[in-house]
């Protein structure tokens, strides 16, 4: 997917990565990656200033924590970052359900 | 020296944004890298992470518009506060006081220069929350919020010089003590984004372009040059009202409406640039009031 157009969706879909579970900046890169098998190409770099929007805008909340002998910032859902995901959803399926209406058609 | 410390010290250069949001990106940055390059190689984690200049502008550009978001909340708090603090002070005036006529002029110049700059930042604000504000926009932002708190400040000031008297030093304290604050906050705004790059010319964004992305009403746009008539014969109509109401003969009304006219076009010849209204050229270019706010 080019990288514009992945920007515009980063903040929903780092929500959605940390539904399961909290996770550290790479961790939630990793599982970018993995969910959308790799298709999903944007500069790691940029989620941490959408992770600091998210935060801010109180939908995650972070704190240092210590494995493997090193210190990192560790991400989780806040309840209305749980909200947003949910209110995320409906509004994809909505919108890539009128797309594929569209573009689906062979009329 | 490593490809990850010089791809950091890169970072560091492009950074505007001080303190301790820098230090902990930073310090995120490079845990990332160190945990990438575990697996695929320095080279390639800092590949992966993006153009240093590129992230470094991202976090800037969050950052300066959080702050204009957040200063615009503290203005809005602190206009409010100093509305009460007048009113307070107006009320606690020694009984049968009559402020002079030019006292009289400047509290209600002032006091409409920052409610309508006060609503300007307000609905920008509202209109742009939920995106990521260009640096001139966000300098834009300031500059609305810093002419509603100076004319908060004069109207407080004009209201206390016109009218002797007594009252609670708490009240009319409360509006000038949450107007420093706010300075403060909006000053830290428009320094940063005078940082990444918003010193340049003022933009011009239409207050009913702001209105429509926010209600998501049809309201028609209307450039700068038409929006003036109507405003001036609204607020002199306004006054008129308002000292016909107050039992004062027509030839008053008139005087006052006149003086409501007069002190619109000033203003908005005067702060109309600062506030993003029009541009000062050799003509007034007002073609960007039909664009849609960002």
């Amino acid at each position: 997917m080019p990288t514009d157009l992945m920007r515009g969706h980063l903040d929903r879909l780092l929500l959605a990565v940390l539904t399961g579970a909290p996770g550290h900046g790479y961790e939630l890169t990793q599982r970018l990656a993995l969910r959308s098998g790799g298709e999903l190409d944007v500069p790691e770099g940029s989620l941490y200033p959408a992770l600091h929007r998210l935060e801010r805008a109180g939908l995650v909340e972070s704190s240092w924590s210590s494995s493997d002998g090193r210190r990192r910032r560790v991400y989780r859902l806040t309840r209305s970052g749980r909200r947003a995901v949910s209110e995320s959803r409906r509004e994809w399926h909505a919108f890539s359900a009128a797309v594929e209406r569209v573009l689906g058609s062979t009329a | 020296m490593s490809a990850i410390d010089a791809y950091l010290r890169e970072l560091e250069g492009a950074l505007r944004v001080r303190g301790r949001t820098r230090r902990r990106f930073l310090r995120e940055c490079r845990d990332h890298l160190l945990d990438a390059a575990a697996e695929r190689g320095q080279a390639e984690a800092v590949r992966a992470f993006g153009p240093a200049a590129d992230i470094a502008a991202e976090l800037d550009g969050a950052v300066a518009t959080r702050r204009g978001l957040r200063s615009t909340v503290v203005t809005v708090a602190a206009v409010s506060a100093t509305a009460i603090s007048t009113l307070a002070l107006i009320h606690s005036s020694s009984p049968g006081t009559d402020a002079p006529a030019l006292w009289a002029i400047a509290f209600f110049v002032a006091a409409q220069v920052a409610g309508v700059a006060g609503a300007l930042g307000a609905v920008q604000a509202l209109a742009a929350r939920r995106a990521a504000m260009p640096p001139a926009d966000v300098a834009l932002l300031a500059r609305r919020n810093t002419c509603a708190l100076v004319a908060a400040g004069a109207t407080l000031f004009s209201a206390g010089a016109a009218l002797p008297g007594h009252g609670s030093a708490m009240v009319l304290l409360a509006g000038p003590a949450l107007l420093c604050v706010a300075l403060v906050s909006v000053l830290r705004a428009r320094s940063l984004a005078r940082r990444i790059g918003g010193s340049g010319p003022s933009p011009i964004r239409s207050p009913l372009a702001d209105l429509a992305a926010l209600t998501r009403l049809r309201i028609p746009p209307v450039d700068a040059a038409r929006l003036l008539p109507i405003v001036t014969c609204l607020a002199a109509a306004a006054a008129f009202a308002r000292d016909r109401a107050e039992h004062a003969t027509v030839g008053g009304a008139l005087a006052t409406a006149s003086i409501e006219a007069a002190a619109v076009v000033a203003c908005f010849a005067a702060l109309g640039p600062r506030l993003g209204l029009w541009r000062r050229a050799s003509s007034v270019d007002t073609s960007s009031w039909n664009k849609p706010a960002k």
